[in-house]
């Protein structure tokens, strides 16, 4: 009862407390320690040596009790030198898209001449059945681990704070440190797979609008589609083929006569044909994929937000990104 | 184990173990050391029936094998059950109950995995550890259990290290260091927790096993602790003087009482009169040089204290004080359970007479009816033959005529002695060890008509040269006489010396033969084997003196040194939380001066940043001080900005210009004095 609600409220109270920051230094004003499951049953263990010792009037019994509560004591002493001094700094890696899981990678740096052994990071909140990602840091010595963070939900996600802790040496005392991250996690909307082929048609009405520009600037390609069974080879764009040769969902792309001007796509929340609100994301994402493994120019209208059409990876993070978040 | 050889030639070489099998088997060594120092205090299947299920254990993790179903450990438990019940009929109790737990030790590696299953080893072996304490507090225990414990430690550490194949060397560095850390605590711990008496049982002797003098003599009984080379007591003369050998007599239960077979002592711990004690003083007449000597005793399990006779007075013995009975034996409430100590004086020449003998002295004349009937002839052909009129000492002295001359012998192994006890050894076999001579010789006493009766207690020891104490073994237990004799009152008479005179002038003992190791020692050098056995003896008394022996009496005594007028054991509490309360803030202490703290140039600079900032100057996030000069608002007076601006480039030289030498408290003192910056509307 008190473990399913107390606690958890009264940690949520504490860490709105701790600053968010990607870097932190373990030190004794944040580092807490409590003994474990293990620990509890050691000092029953020295409990009841206790009174043997004392029962049977043992002098040698009272020495190995107090050695082993000595021990204990020193142990929680080691464990808090254990991670005392240590530096850690945090950093998000590529943004993925929601479902997949994150590679956020920890750097552990040890100033100190002794080793850290055995140090566990975990996200807070990631259940009771997940278990730590262990790592040993050398003496004055770096270490990086990666700690995968499933995601479910796209938008611009806040990590979760983490926990750092150690049971070394003895598994008797638990020592912690709580940590607020403050980057956030990119979370592209899931592409819809298979998603329908990219609203190039749609594309004509607001040909015209655009023309003038795109027909001044578009030297080079006047207009491209995939290629389709059929097309004279002259009329493919070589040098995309190239560029995208490793690319298992490259496409050859034709130059499209049938558009000569209106070489912008624009790809349109309102167009996609799907009630929901996450599908329409699935779709658009999977769209600008699309179209810039194609190379194409595009543009991106959300409800009260576009994104003017370019082409490239800066684009393409744009508009993911709007994807994601707005 | 060929078998195992032939399916494992890989396997075998330590090297290449993975790390699981290597860990798995490294707790297997250290729980078979564990049971193998079980083994000398456990019935022999126990132990066998132990090692090979740790053995079998070990076969498993080398072959990779699957660990034992959920049936096999059922049957394996049951039949460590019904082998603990068959042999001692109970599960409790300090015998059955650390047999079992050797053997539960055994059958958790049957089912050892995980972390968790390594924390239930540790904890078993812990309790393992502790039941063999209750056969033997020995150094020699003490030293075998230090590899156990840092091999339980080391598994608990190798536990949590989760990474890669750490060396056991790791580990058990990582092991040693918390024991060495921890052994402060431990030592204070160690002095000043309170040490009680028992909580809800008192160990007794049948449990343990112990030998020992017991409170009533059955004719035979002593002869069976004649072999046993344990040591009883030890004694250190204080003031340098040490009694001739024949006077070394340590007096245990005084018996008087005799039905025939048994001598029983006449006062028990429950039949002592009130204020015998303070009674009993004024009988005591001290002639001759007082002995003064500290005597440790090994934990007897009986109630009785031995002193040196004759010791008229007895500090209190723990919490309890002694008690002294009519016939001059010490009798406490309690049994001694602990190594005791205790200083006293001792009167050799100490004379006892009763002021009202008659009451005291029927008692030892009596003899039960239809026993030793032709002992009963002797006396009265001695009577006859020395006339009515002579006296006790006449008596006494044709008596141990007789015992010289008359071919009598000392011997450990006299035979079994009928009913007829005293007859048997004065008339038919003629010899006897020492409680056979002086039953004989008491039944003849009171057949003559003189009061008398049996001590029983040790005699003699052995001066151990390297520290100078006395030590007195098992096997020096000895029974002699006492009678009355009108002019001196109780008078000790040793029947045995008159036998065997050796026995009690160079204190010679009857050897039993040497063992296969000694007697290869004794054939490189003789005097060997007594050095190593004299250091070994010294050694082993040490750790008495310092460890075993630290009771609450010891306790108390620190306590008094320490400055406490009236010492008690809440003091001793009192003293152990206020030490530890200081040691924790010690800690404390030290932890916040630990504490990373910001370098104070960087802190003067982030104020200076502050203030400018504050004054509505634009300021790059990480300014040098440099830039934080340039930065300063433009609407400020001149000589304030310049104030500032010199300020900060003496900051900025502080740190950056080696050929400047300027104090960084001096800048600081500047810095409280700058004119303020003017606040933005």
């Amino acid at each position: 009862m008190i473990q399913t609600t107390f606690v958890p409220r009264l940690r949520a109270w504490w860490l709105r407390r701790l600053p968010q920051q990607d870097q932190t230094a373990l030190h004794h004003h944040n580092l807490y320690l409590l003994p474990t499951r293990a620990g509890w049953m050691l000092g029953f263990t020295l409990l009841l040596l206790l009174l043997g010792s004392i029962n049977y009037q043992l002098n040698l019994g009272y020495l190995l009790t107090f050695m082993l509560a000595g021990s204990a004591a020193a142990g929680v002493w080691v464990g808090h030198r254990n991670l005392a001094g240590l530096e850690l700094s945090l950093h998000p890696g590529a943004p993925v898209f929601a479902g997949q899981s994150a590679a956020v990678e920890i750097h552990l740096h040890n100033p100190s001449r002794r080793a850290r052994y055995a140090v566990g990071l975990q996200w807070l909140g990631s259940g009771p059945a997940a278990s730590d990602v262990w790592a040993d840091v050398g003496p004055q010595d770096q270490h990086s681990v990666q700690l995968a963070y499933p995601t479910q939900q796209r938008g611009r996600l806040p990590l979760p704070a983490l926990r750092v802790q150690t049971l070394y040496p003895l598994g008797t005392f638990k020592v912690w440190h709580w940590w607020r991250p403050a980057a956030q996690l990119w979370v592209y909307p899931a592409p819809e797979t298979p998603a329908p082929a990219l609203p190039l048609a749609a594309t004509h009405e607001d040909g015209p609008a655009s023309g003038p520009h795109a027909a001044q600037r578009s030297g080079e390609t006047d207009g491209a589609r995939p290629y389709r069974r059929g097309d004279p080879l002259k009329w493919v764009l070589w040098k995309k083929a190239a560029r995208l040769a490793g690319d298992e969902r490259a496409q050859w792309v034709s130059r499209d006569f049938s558009h000569p001007a209106a070489a912008e796509l624009w790809l349109e929340h309102a167009r996609c044909q799907l009630h929901d609100e996450e599908a329409r994301r699935s779709r658009l994402c999977a769209w600008v994929l699309q179209a810039d493994a194609l190379g194409l120019r595009y543009g991106l209208r959300l409800p009260g937000f576009e994104i003017a059409p370019e082409q490239g990876a800066a684009q393409r993070q744009r508009c993911l990104e709007a994807l994601a978040w707005r | 184990m060929a078998l195992t050889k032939l399916a494992l030639p890989a396997a075998l070489a330590p090297r290449t173990w993975p790390r699981e099998l290597r860990d798995t088997l490294f707790l297997l060594g250290v729980v078979g050391w564990i049971v193998l120092l079980q083994s000398a205090h456990q019935p022999l299947w126990a132990s066998a029936l132990a090692l090979l299920l740790l053995l079998g254990r070990a076969v498993l993790a080398l072959r990779g094998q699957p660990l034992p179903g959920r049936a096999v450990m059922l049957a394996l438990l049951l039949l460590a059950l019904a082998g603990t019940w068959l042999h001692h009929g109970q599960f409790w109790g300090a015998l059955a109950g650390s047999n079992l737990i050797v053997l539960l030790l055994a059958l958790k590696t049957l089912e050892l995995r995980a972390r968790r299953d390594a924390l239930v080893v540790f904890f078993l072996g812990f309790f393992t550890l502790l039941t063999l304490l209750l056969h033997s507090q020995s150094l020699l225990t003490a030293l075998g259990i230090v590899p156990a414990l840092l091999g339980l430690l080391t598994g608990l550490v190798l536990a949590h290290l989760p990474l890669g194949r750490p060396p056991l060397t790791q580990a058990l560095r990582q092991a040693s260091t918390l024991v060495l850390f921890g052994a402060p605590l431990m030592l204070l711990l160690f002095v000043l927790f309170p040490r009680f008496g028992p909580l809800w049982h008192i160990p007794t002797d049948a449990q343990m096993g112990r030998s020992g003098l017991s409170g009533q003599m059955q004719v035979g009984q002593i002869a069976r602790l004649a072999l046993d080379p344990s040591v009883a007591l030890r004694v250190e003369f204080l003031d340098g003087r040490r009694p001739p050998q024949n006077q070394l007599y340590f007096r245990g239960p005084v018996l008087s009482r005799f039905d025939g077979q048994q001598w029983l002592p006449q006062y028990g711990e429950h039949s002592l009169p009130e204020h015998a004690s303070a009674a009993l003083q004024t009988e005591l007449q001290s002639a001759g040089t007082p002995l003064r000597y500290r005597l440790t005793m090994e934990p007897s399990h009986q109630p009785w204290v031995l002193t040196l006779q004759t010791t008229p007075e007895l500090p209190p013995i723990g919490t309890q004080s002694a008690q002294l009975t009519p016939d001059l034996q010490w009798i406490l409430p309690r049994p001694l359970t602990e190594v005791t100590r205790f200083e006293a004086v001792a009167w050799p020449e100490l004379r006892h007479r009763p002021l009202r003998p008659a009451a005291t002295l029927a008692a030892n004349l009596l003899l039960p009816p239809g026993f030793n009937p032709r002992t009963r002839q002797l006396a009265a052909d001695l009577l006859q033959q020395l006339g009515p009129n002579a006296s006790a000492p006449q008596l006494i002295d044709a008596v141990l005529l007789r015992l010289r001359t008359g071919g009598y012998q000392y011997t450990l192994e006299p035979g079994v002695f009928g009913r007829h006890s005293a007859d048997e050894f004065w008339f038919d076999r003629r010899e006897g060890f020492c409680e056979h001579i002086a039953s004989a010789f008491v039944v003849l006493m009171r057949e003559l008509g003189i009061p008398a009766r049996i001590v029983t207690g040790y005699h003699g020891g052995e001066l151990n040269p390297i520290d100078g104490f006395w030590t007195v073994r098992q096997s020096d237990a000895h029974a002699w006489a006492e009678v009355w004799l009108d002019a001196q009152g109780w008078t000790r008479i040793d029947p045995t010396a008159h036998v065997a005179p050796a026995r009690t002038t160079d204190l010679q003992r009857l050897l039993p033969p040497p063992g296969p190791l000694a007697a290869a020692l004794i054939q490189i050098d003789p005097d060997m084997l007594a050095q190593m056995r004299a250091i070994w003896e010294a050694t082993n008394n040490r750790w008495n003196q310092w460890v075993l022996d630290y009771g609450q009496n010891r306790q108390l005594e620190l306590l008094r040194q320490l400055g406490f007028a009236t010492p008690h054991w809440q003091q001793l509490l009192y003293l152990l939380v206020g030490l530890l309360c200081l040691a924790t803030l010690a800690a404390v202490a030290w932890l916040q001066w630990l504490r990373p703290r910001p370098d104070p140039w960087l802190r003067l600079l982030q104020s200076a940043r502050k203030a400018v900032a504050q004054a509505g100057g634009v300021v790059p996030a990480p300014a040098t001080p440099r830039q934080l000069a340039a930065a300063l608002p433009t609407d400020c007076p001149a000589a304030t900005a310049a104030a500032w601006s010199q300020w900060l480039l003496r900051l900025e030289a502080q740190r950056y210009d080696p050929t400047q030498q300027i104090d960084l408290r001096d800048l600081h003192r500047q810095w409280r004095q700058l004119p303020p910056l003017p606040r933005p509307p």
